[in-house]
């Protein structure tokens, strides 16, 4: 990776590989980001222009980070672990649950999943510890395997 | 009231041929001073009164101050320290400014004049350079960042020929090192004292009123109002917007100014082009002149001098920094575009006594409309160009043997 200060336009980033393909990314200093590929013996490169947002999704999916979608399920991956694949499921808390502490439901024991996150009116509780209650609009993010995830969604939040 | 309708006129000419001229995906630079030759004294004279010319040429001073202070600002020396570039710097400026010297001195200009001229032939438009290198995809290859060096290597010599020329312009021969010396001490003290404030000026920045931009504009002013008193108290001229340079390159390094110096941007853009608009306005236009064969043959002599010079230096820099003769002509071809440093210059170095200079002035002003448009035709085709040269070298070598 070569790293370069192009004063008045941004960094630049650069990666070549080996068969002479070269990847940069250019962090402009409008805050946009721009990304090049130039395949080895190509007259032009293709380019194209991230929002800061945009970039961060493609980020995201080329170093199999979490990713921000909220009422969605993400399935992560990890390149040096190929057989692990983790789902992260984010959802609203549901009626049956408010007022109830993650150990009155019993969620690890009954489905495998465990509860790392929870968002509280705009602030996060990373790893809430068992006796936290779950209040109306929270938030929380459940990690597990596929057929775990999908039992706690049946058997805890009440969904088919 | 008559200012409204002036800078009216003024705003919505310069808007309308802007936008032609980025519709027509041209630099505006050219536009907004053709804007200026067109409602001003040579022109139409649609600028209502003597007061309201000063006005406009202070409001294009004030965008000129507001450049230099974003050079300053923008502008680090870090990148000399990388094999070549030193040198890459020397050669750009020697070839094109001897380019230049000997064709000022051919025709018979002053001394001074020649060195006017040769500074406009050597300085490239960053602008419209680095501009050509975004729109045109080309920051992934190498040459991009020599050119993006020898940018910023021009900022450090147009001012030092911005401290030189306005010293020499003095008037006395005597007076020439008293100037030097004055401006060399304005700048040290700017450095110093904006170092003692850091501490004190930080905190303000940081404030979400409107005392941070004020605070800015009031050390721009403030510096700029010290180099003009100065020049008055001595008899010599200390350039302000050099002192624009420097307050900007200390303010840099000043904690949270970053934000700040932003907010400054988009008054260097209205001002400047302002500017342009001022400089063409206030340009005796003689048609006598411009279309005597003279004239002409002295202007063509003058553009192809400077894209020749251009093509030589970029080919010596690529032969050395990149290895490779097709790169240092695409080098070559993107710095060829000439635009807001060469009418900035004039216009700092010689004030408003055009009436003295007119072929000097005219030359660079037609010099910077054509090779402004030119020069971005070159950029935009600059790897075709620099493969077809290296194809016909390459064919002329055979046949050779």
């Amino acid at each position: 990776m070569r790293i370069s200060e192009l004063p008045e336009i941004g960094t630049k980033y650069e990666i070549e590989s080996p068969k002479g393909d070269k990847v940069a990314v250019i962090f402009l200093t409008t805050g946009e980001i721009e990304l090049y590929v130039l395949e080895a013996g190509a007259e032009k490169p293709s380019v194209t222009r991230l929002t800061p947002e945009e970039a961060r999704r493609v980020g995201s999916v080329l170093t199999g980070a979490l990713l921000t979608i909220e009422h969605e399920d993400v399935e992560v991956s990890f390149s040096d672990i190929s057989d692990l694949r983790i789902n992260i499921h984010v959802c609203p808390v549901t009626k049956g649950m408010v007022g109830k502490s993650i150990e009155d439901l019993a969620i690890r024991k009954r489905t495998g999943v465990t509860i790392i996150a929870l968002s509280r009116k705009g602030q996060s509780i990373i790893s809430p510890p068992p006796e936290t209650v779950f209040e109306e609009g929270d938030l929380i993010v459940a990690l597990g395997e596929r057929e775990q995830i999908k039992a706690c969604a049946r058997e805890i939040l009440g969904q088919v | 009231m008559t200012f409204l309708v002036d800078l009216a006129s003024v705003t919505v000419s310069c808007l309308v041929l802007g936008l032609a001229s980025k519709y027509l995906r041209q630099t505006a630079i050219p536009a907004y001073i053709i804007a200026g030759i067109i409602l001003g004294k040579s022109g139409f004279d649609l600028i209502s009164s003597e007061a309201s010319y000063e006005f406009i040429q202070w409001l294009g001073r004030v965008g000129v101050i507001l450049l230099m202070f974003y050079i300053g600002y923008e502008f680090n020396f870090k990148g000399i320290k990388e094999p070549g570039r030193l040198f890459a710097g020397c050669t750009d400026f020697g070839v094109n400014f001897i380019a230049g010297f000997a064709l000022g001195l051919l025709i018979g200009m002053s001394l001074i004049e020649t060195f006017i001229l040769a500074s406009a032939v050597y300085i490239s438009s960053s602008a419209i350079v680095i501009s050509s290198l975004i729109e045109n995809k080309r920051l992934i290859y190498p040459e991009a960042e020599t050119v993006v060096w020898l940018m910023v290597f021009e900022d450090i010599i147009l001012a030092i020929l911005l401290v030189v020329l306005t010293s020499i312009m003095a008037g006395s021969l005597a007076m020439i090192p008293v100037c030097l010396a004055t401006t060399l001490l304005l700048i040290v003290f700017t450095f110093i004292l904006i170092k003692r404030l850091s501490n004190f000026i930080s905190p303000l920045f940081e404030r979400d009123d409107e005392i941070p931009i004020l605070l800015i504009f009031a050390l721009i002013f403030g510096f700029s109002a010290i180099a003009y008193l100065l020049s008055i108290l001595l008899p010599c001229h200390i350039s302000e917007v050099i002192i624009a340079f420097f307050l900007g390159s200390a303010l840099s390094g000043v904690k949270s100014s970053r934000k700040l110096f932003e907010a400054t941007i988009s008054f260097k853009n209205l001002f400047l082009t302002i500017f342009f608009f001022s400089f063409g306005m206030m340009f005796q236009f003689q048609f006598a002149t411009l279309f005597s064969a003279y004239f002409i043959l002295v202007l063509f002599a003058l553009i192809t001098l400077s894209v020749s010079g251009k093509f030589i230096s970029g080919a010596l820099i690529g032969k050395r920094l990149h290895g490779s003769l097709e790169t240092g002509l695409r080098v070559g071809a993107y710095t060829t575009p000439r635009g807001e440093f060469s009418i900035v210059l004039l216009a700092v170095v010689i004030g408003t006594r055009t009436g003295n200079y007119e072929l000097l002035v005219s030359l660079i002003v037609a010099y910077v409309i054509i090779l402004s448009i030119v020069g971005s035709g070159f950029a935009k085709h600059g790897d075709r160009i620099g493969k077809a040269i290296t194809g016909s070298i390459n064919k002329l070598m055979k046949s050779e043997r």
